[in-house]
C-alpha cells in the first residue's frame, strides 16, 4: 500500500482509536500522553504520532482548521486502519455563565458548514457515538472535571462567529446564534459535524472533546488532554468488555 | 393555551402525569401499555391524545398517543412538559432502511433525520435531532435485560408514509428515491414520522427524549410485546440512574 496523498500514513502506521487535535503543534504533546510513541508522518497540516495505551495502538493526528482538511484526514486514516474519530480540541462557550476550561463532551453537531453537504443532505444528523459520549462521560467523572454534555456548532468561519458585525449577512449570523444558544448547543468549534457525517457513512464512530472558552482566563489544556486520553482508555475498555 | 386549567390539546394538568411518559403513535396501544405499570389509571382522552398513568418501582409515569407525524407529536411534546412531564422515550414501529434487519428487531434511536416540516419550524435546519444520552443507555440496559435483538443508530423522521412506500406514483419521485439512497448510505436503521421534532423540541424545552423502534423488514411483523417491555425497563432504568445521580423522580 502507498502513502494516502495528504496525511501520508498508510496501513499499519496508525490504531483504530485516533485523537484528532486541529492544531500540529498540540499533536506531540498529546502523544506524550501515550506509552512509546513515535512520529510517524508529517506533510501540509497533517502531523501523526502512534503509541499505545494499555497495549492497543492509538494514533493522533492533527486535522488542521475546519471541515474541509478534517474531511481528509478522516477517509485517509480509515483507508490506513482507523475507525474511532477523536475530535480534542478548543471551543467557544455558547450557553451563557460557562466558564473557561470547561469541557465540553458532544453528544451532536450542528451542521454550519460546507464540507458535510458534499456528502449527505442537511436534514441528516451528525451524532457522536453513544460508545464514544459514555466514555468521555466516564473519563471526565472519575476526573472530577467540571463538563457540559450537549451540542457542538461546527463553522466554517472563525470570524463570522467572533465578529459577526463586520459579516455583510452579520443579521443571518446573530440570528443563527440566538437559535443555537436557544436549542442549548453549548460550544461552537470547526470540525466536529464533518468529522461526525463522513465517519456515519464509512461505518465509523466519531466523538469531541473540547475546552470551552467562557468567563474568566483560559488557561493550559492539560486537563483537557487527560481527559481525552482517558476517554480513549474507557473506550478501549469497553470494546473488550464487547468482543468477550 | 389552556382550557379549565387543562392543556388545549391533550386535556391534561399538572399532576395527571408523571415526569416520565412513554409516546406510542397509536392511542389504540396506551392501555396494553399502562397494564405493565403498577396501578394504571386512565387520565384523558381528546383527540388522538389518551393519556394513562400509574407506576414503577414507587414512581408516577404515563404513556400518551401522540398521533402519526410531527405536528401532532409536537403540540403533545410542548404540553406535557407544560404538565411537569421532562423524560420521553418514543415507543414505535418504524420501515427498515438497511435491507439486513429483520422483522422484529429493535432500533434504539441516536438522532433523526430530519426529513419534515414540523422541526423547522423550531430551530434552523442545520441543528442535529439528537436523543437525550441516558434515555439511550437506559434502552441500552433495558434492551440487554429483556433479550430483544437490537442495533443502535439513526432514524429518518418522514412526513409521508406512502411517500416511503409507493414513491414512483409521487411528483417528487426522483428525489424521494435519491434521498432514501442517501439515508441508506449514511447507516440510518428504520423510518418513522415522529423522533426528529421530539428530539429537536426536547432540546429547546431542556427535557429528555429517545425512542425505541421495532422495525418492519421483509417477513410480518411480530407481536409487540418484547418492544413494550423494553420500553417499560427503559424507564426503570432511567429512574434507577436518575435516583443514583441525586436528580428528583417526581414532580
Amino acid at each position: 500500500m502507498t502513502k494516502q496523498h495528504h496525511t501520508h500514513t498508510q496501513e499499519g502506521d496508525v490504531g483504530r482509536y485516533v485523537l484528532m487535535p486541529g492544531d500540529p503543534g498540540r499533536v506531540p504533546i498529546i502523544a506524550a500522553h501515550l506509552d512509546d510513541a513515535r512520529h510517524v508522518a508529517t506533510n501540509r497540516e497533517y502531523v501523526t504520532y502512534t503509541g499505545t495505551l494499555d497495549g492497543v495502538p492509538v494514533s493522533v493526528t492533527s486535522t488542521g482548521i475546519g471541515c474541509p482538511s478534517s474531511a481528509i484526514a478522516v477517509e485517509e486514516l480509515f483507508r490506513c486502519g482507523a475507525d474511532t474519530f477523536i475530535r480534542v480540541g478548543t471551543s467557544g462557550g455558547i450557553q451563557p455563565g460557562t466558564k473557561s476550561n470547561e469541557i465540553a463532551i458532544a453528544t451532536g453537531a450542528i451542521r454550519h458548514e460546507g464540507t458535510s453537504l458534499h456528502y449527505i443532505p442537511i436534514e441528516f444528523p451528525a451524532v457522536c457515538s453513544i460508545d464514544v459520549v459514555q466514555s468521555m462521560r466516564k473519563a471526565v467523572e472519575r476526573l472530577s472535571l467540571p463538563h457540559k454534555v450537549g451540542i457542538s456548532h461546527s463553522k466554517d468561519s472563525f470570524y463570522g462567529e467572533v465578529e459577526p458585525e463586520r459579516s455583510a449577512n452579520s443579521d443571518e449570523l446573530l440570528e443563527f446564534w440566538r437559535a443555537w444558544r436557544e436549542g442549548g448547543a453549548i460550544c461552537s468549534e470547526m470540525e466536529l459535524s464533518t468529522i461526525c457525517i463522513v465517519s456515519s457513512l464509512l461505518g465509523a464512530r466519531a466523538g469531541g472533546m473540547m475546552a470551552m472558552y467562557g468567563e474568566g482566563e483560559f488557561g493550559p489544556l492539560d486537563n483537557l488532554i487527560k481527559a481525552a486520553v482517558e476517554s480513549v482508555r474507557e473506550l478501549i475498555k469497553l470494546d473488550k468488555a464487547k468482543e468477550r | 393555551m389552556e382550557t379549565a386549567g387543562k392543556q388545549y390539546h391533550i386535556q391534561l394538568k399538572r399532576g395527571d402525569v408523571g415526569k416520565y411518559v412513554l409516546l406510542p403513535g397509536d392511542p389504540g396501544r396506551c392501555e396494553p401499555i399502562s397494564r405493565l405499570f403498577d396501578n394504571p389509571k386512565h387520565v384523558a382522552t381528546n383527540r388522538e391524545y389518551v393519556t394513562y398513568t400509574g407506576t414503577l418501582d414507587g414512581v408516577p409515569v404515563s404513556v400518551t398517543s401522540t398521533g402519526i407525524g410531527c405536528p401532532s407529536a409536537a403540540i403533545a411534546l410542548e404540553e406535557l412538559v407544560r404538565c411537569g412531564a421532562d423524560t420521553f422515550i418514543r415507543v414505535g414501529t418504524s420501515g427498515h432502511i438497511q435491507e439486513d434487519i429483520k422483522s422484529g428487531e429493535l432500533a434504539i434511536i441516536t438522532a433523526a433525520i430530519r426529513d419534515e416540516g414540523t422541526s423547522r419550524q423550531y430551530m434552523p435546519i442545520e441543528f442535529p435531532a439528537i436523543a437525550d444520552i441516558d434515555v439511550v443507555l437506559a434502552l441500552h440496559a433495558a434492551a440487554l435485560k429483556s433479550g430483544a435483538k437490537f442495533r443502535t443508530g439513526i432514524t429518518q423522521s418522514k412526513d409521508s408514509f406512502y411517500g416511503q412506500h409507493e414513491p414512483e406514483r409521487m411528483g417528487v419521485a426522483k428525489d424521494l428515491l435519491e434521498r432514501w439512497r442517501a439515508w441508506q448510505l449514511g447507516g440510518a436503521l428504520c423510518s418513522e414520522m415522529e423522533a426528529s421534532a421530539l428530539f429537536v423540541i426536547s432540546s429547546m424545552l431542556r427535557v429528555r427524549s429517545g425512542g425505541v423502534m421495532m422495525v418492519h423488514g421483509k417477513e410480518p411483523m411480530p407481536p409487540l410485546d418484547i418492544l413494550l417491555e423494553t420500553a417499560v425497563g427503559a424507564l426503570r432504568e432511567v429512574i434507577a440512574a436518575d435516583r443514583a445521580k441525586g436528580r428528583p423522580v417526581t414532580l
